[in-house]
């Protein structure tokens, strides 16, 4: 029982950071209607970035945040203006197509510059750190993913709800050509999200760098999960992706406990099943 | 000369030109078709196994452009259907004892029954979801395939019966199968676009609503693409491990396999039928001169198709268009010329 117990917490804790890899791309459904296929690769990216900033500059990895965030906001942004903005908006395929391509290079990249070998970022101050509570073991590194998931969520939906970005945001996603017609630049506005999406996927990178060995190849079952959450929470609905990673986590771990090698295999399961079950997801919004 | 005699004397070309493609189609083809068919004969196994898998990749690559040009389901899991097609011919065969070419044909109906079944949760997703969606149904089949030990698990498992050939049959056979499959996929495609449900299908791709408005069953349509592009796709990637011997399920239910169809694709142009065929020259053109160059060489790949994408969304073919507006295979429906007199026409 206590047994249970303890896998149930850890798959809730694992899918609070499940739920912090969707949140970047919630963000970019939610305004730009767009899924970025190469997102996972972008977690890959920015795990490989925090393991040379923790080598190079001899930091602790959570130290190396300060230097992760702006660069993946950077390149966000940078991504967003020079090549998804083209697409953005279109057919289906378009953005589709280009993400596409852009995962190859960015897999390929990593491939060339750190090798196929797995890496990982060595933080045993949190990673081996652990409580006991009535029984029941919980990791210090799981806590602390779960409370900056739940604190990242917590300011993605204050900045949308009350700040002059989020009305904005809000306008775009609603009607581009409308929120074109009052004045917003939405091409830039565009570039900022991407950014915020980015930054916030920084946060998620560097977690998963501390919790899991990754390798270049990583990328594609980040995407997946980060994926399932969304569509599982409903599409548009913000804390709906933050429950999706959760049932996506907990899925997860209850199947490993069934046979160790098919955890993800359940994730894949309940996601399918729920699918059938409500198709709009769990938390949709009533439709307008 | 008047704006309508220029039209009029356009049209008059574009009808010589037409005919003119149609006498060389049917001239043309057979005398490919031969020379493809005697292959065995004259060339030697390495250019029969690369043409394997030009032909193999090339239906891949039609049928992954059925989906997406014609009726907006862009399948970034049709690699499931490989896996399916070769792990359904493998253990039937083997299972049965049966003739690997006798077991293809059943190999086929299996990914047909795949797709119908895998439609129902599939078909709940539109858009980009359905994209990632077919994705996660890839991915679970393959880790259930890892995880089965009659299947082969992890090792997978090899195609006894074929061992009952020598070299040369074997090759031949498997060669013409590929041919029969590259072929076939081409002349199911175009008699498909040609058909009723192909006006459907091109009608909910230029606007779902008024094609829903104007009577036409668009989810039906889409169902019976998904079933016919799964088909050609799944027997396409059953005749590749055919001539591999050995199927695993991290190799059969691999990404890479939508991947290279979603490249020939974009590089001939998407929504075309000319446009595959394009493709699959300039993908494996660009294949044999730098696949040496490892990372580089698909990184130089995905860059080119996010420049295609960009720059030139419909492709080389869209491009060659620009100059050459043909219509290979006869699909394009043209409005009906107005019976009128010349005379009438330049007064």
């Amino acid at each position: 029982m206590a047994t249970l117990v303890e896998t149930l917490i850890n798959g809730l804790l694992l899918g609070a950071l499940y739920a912090l890899f969707g949140l970047g791309l919630s963000i970019s459904l939610g305004v730009m209607r767009m899924i970025n296929i190469a997102h996972g690769d972008l977690i890959v990216a920015g795990a490989y970035i925090a393991s040379v900033v923790t080598q190079g500059a001899g930091v602790h990895a959570l130290t190396s945040l300060i230097v992760v965030v702006p660069v993946m906001f950077a390149m966000g942004w940078l991504l967003q203006r020079t090549l998804l903005n083209h697409v953005v908006g279109s057919n289906v395929f378009a953005p589709l197509l280009v993400t596409f391509g852009l995962s190859v290079v960015i897999q390929n990249l990593l491939q060339e510059v750190f090798t196929a070998d797995t890496r990982s970022i060595r933080a045993e101050n949190i990673s081996q750190v652990g409580f006991d509570i009535g029984g029941v073991s919980i990791g210090l590194l799981p806590l602390l993913s779960a409370g900056v998931s739940v604190g990242l969520f917590a300011l993605t939906h204050a900045i949308v709800g009350r700040t002059h970005y989020g009305r904005q945001s809000r306008a775009v996603a609603d009607d581009p050509s409308t929120a074109r017609l009052v004045g917003i630049d939405d091409k830039n506005f565009f570039a900022i999200v991407t950014g915020f999406a980015l930054a916030a996927t920084a946060f998620a990178a560097v977690l998963y760098a501390i919790r899991t060995p990754f390798s270049p190849t990583a990328g594609p079952e980040r995407l997946l999960y980060s994926f399932e959450a969304v569509v599982l929470g409903g599409l548009g609905n913000l804390w709906g992706t933050f429950f999706g990673g959760l049932i996506i986590g907990v899925a997860q771990l209850l199947g490993a406990r069934v046979s160790s090698g098919l955890g993800p295999f359940f994730g894949h399961l309940v996601f399918l099943v729920i699918l059938l079950a409500r198709p709009q997801g769990l938390f949709a919004k009533a439709a307008r | 000369m008047t704006g309508r005699a220029v039209a009029a004397e356009r049209g008059a070309n574009g009808r010589a030109l037409h005919g003119a493609l149609k006498v060389s189609r049917l001239v043309l083809s057979p005398v490919i078709l031969a020379g493809l068919i005697a292959l065995p004969w004259y060339g030697d196994f390495g250019m029969q196994r690369l043409l394997v898998e030009v032909f193999t990749l090339f239906a891949i690559a039609l049928a992954w452009n059925l989906l997406a040009g014609y009726g907006g389901l862009v399948a970034i899991g049709l690699h499931f259907f490989i896996g399916v097609g070769s792990y359904a011919l493998f253990s039937i065969s083997n299972v049965l004892h049966l003739n690997p070419w006798v077991a293809l044909p059943f190999a086929t109906v299996c990914t047909a029954v795949a797709a119908l079944i895998s439609a129902w949760p599939m078909f709940r997703l539109a858009g980009a979801y359905f994209a990632v969606g077919t994705w996660v149904l890839a991915e679970i089949t393959r880790i259930a395939v890892l995880n089965t030990g009659w299947l082969g698990a992890g090792a997978g498992m090899p195609l006894e019966m074929i061992s009952s050939f020598d070299r040369w049959s074997r090759n031949a056979y498997v060669y013409w199968s590929s041919l029969a499959v590259g072929a076939g996929s081409l002349v199911l495609t175009v008699a498909m676009l040609r058909s009723r449900l192909g006006l459907a299908l091109k009608s909910v791709r230029d606007s779902e609503v008024a094609a829903l408005a104007s009577g036409v069953p668009a989810i039906h349509a889409k169902l019976a693409l998904w079933v016919i592009a799964g088909s050609i796709a799944g027997t396409a990637g059953a005749v590749s491990y055919m001539s591999t011997l050995q199927v695993t399920p991290d190799a059969s239910f691999s990404l890479s396999w939508t991947a290279s169809a979603i490249f020939i694709v974009v590089l001939g142009g998407i929504g075309t039928v000319e446009g595959p065929i394009v493709g699959t020259l300039v993908y494996f053109a660009l294949r044999e001169a730098f696949a040496g160059f490892g990372s580089w060489y698909f990184i130089g790949l995905g860059s080119l198709a996010v420049v295609m994408m960009i720059g030139a969304p419909g492709g080389a073919w869209s491009l060659a268009q620009r100059f050459y507006p043909i219509d290979l295979f006869g699909i394009r429906r043209r409005m009906p010329v107005a019976k009128t007199h010349p005379e009438a026409i330049r007064s």
